[in-house]
């Protein structure tokens, strides 16, 4: 493997949202939404009436489409299906939670951050040393 | 004898040097992550606001998920992903940028490679894609032509004319902010592979130490 030059992978993708009416109307407006033949969207708008299993079903069919890219998904929607969230480790496509207007961005909460928050603890770094 | 533990304590030096360069390089995309989340929070709200002011002045029913467009259509505005493969054993980073109010077109182009023909998928190379008059606006800034500014200007005002013909100057204030949100978004997307991929250095790193 040494010497072997780097392999670019170039390919276009969708971003896929699953958030409340205000955000997915929102990034509408922006031209991100997509409807093919089978009348399949990127998209989830989720109210007081969506099932927890709509959108663990949406989460499960976002995160496997070859199409998408990037999920975008409201933080407080992201908290109903947390253990779905936070054991996708996948790289493509990326899941960034984002705040919604009732509820504000709460790093605590961010299966990102609490991917990479062990690195600081005093014990992991101390051990690292030795 | 003399020599050999020199070269053992320059390498065991030189070695620390690395890690601590790691753990910076994940410090620093660490810190970009969260200045990114807070500015994309401010410019969501901003959006949300210039939503509710289009939706006071047109009306309820005219600002709604009920006038989304269900008809098949193809995105305007996407991402463009670019993966590199450096190790097997480093997960792979990807890169993304976005193409706004361009044509969506799902295809997958790589260097050194021919790009296969298909008669059922619409398929274009990026450099293709430089060439075509309607590709448009790129975050990136590129340089672009009159016929890409009216092209820009007549997708916008396609994917406006779903609340109707006339729309409030707020709807299209809303329209700005969320295209703001996006570029902010694919920023935090490529940080957030920079801060995995950096994770996974740091913690090579130590395991490696630990041996």
């Amino acid at each position: 493997m040494a010497g072997r030059a780097p392999i670019a992978t170039k390919s276009s993708a969708l971003i896929a949202m699953i958030a409340d009416e205000d955000t997915v109307t929102g990034f509408l407006l922006a031209g991100v939404g997509n409807v093919d033949l089978r009348r399949k969207t990127n998209y989830l708008i989720v109210d007081s009436k969506t099932t927890v299993k709509a959108i663990e079903d949406a989460f499960k069919e976002f995160t496997t489409r070859e199409d998408i890219a990037i999920v975008l998904i409201s933080q407080y929607v992201a908290n109903m299906i947390r253990f779905l969230v936070d054991s996708y480790n996948m790289a493509v496509p990326a899941i960034l939670e984002i705040p919604s207007k009732d509820h504000p961005y709460d790093p605590a909460h961010d299966s990102v951050l609490s991917r990479v928050k062990y690195l600081f603890s005093a014990e992991s770094v101390a051990s690292g040393r030795r | 004898m003399k020599i050999s533990m020199a070269e053992e304590e320059a390498a065991a030096v030189h070695g620390n040097g690395d890690s601590d360069e790691k753990v910076l390089e994940f410090l620093d995309s660490l810190e970009g992550y969260l200045t990114l989340m807070e500015s994309l929070a401010s410019t969501l709200r901003q959006g949300w606001f210039e939503l509710a002011s289009a939706r006071h002045s047109m009306g309820v029913s005219r600002v709604s998920s009920a006038s989304l467009d269900l008809k098949d259509h193809l995105a305007s505005t996407y991402l463009e992903m670019t993966q590199h493969e450096f190790d097997e054993s480093i997960m792979r980073q990807p890169q993304f940028s976005l193409r706004k109010w361009a044509s969506f077109e799902n295809g997958i182009c790589s260097s050194g490679e021919e790009k296969p023909d298909s008669p059922q998928l619409r398929q274009r190379c990026p450099s293709q894609i430089s060439e075509n008059q309607e590709d448009l606006s790129k975050s990136d800034g590129s340089h672009t032509t009159v016929d890409d500014l009216v092209s820009v200007k007549k997708e916008r005002s396609k994917s406006l004319s779903v609340f109707g013909t006339l729309v409030s100057p707020k709807l299209r204030a809303a329209q700005a902010s969320f295209e703001t949100a996006l570029d902010i978004l694919v920023e935090v997307a490529n940080l957030r592979s920079s801060m995995l991929s950096a994770r996974n250095q740091v913690q090579r790193g130590i395991e490696e130490t630990r041996k």
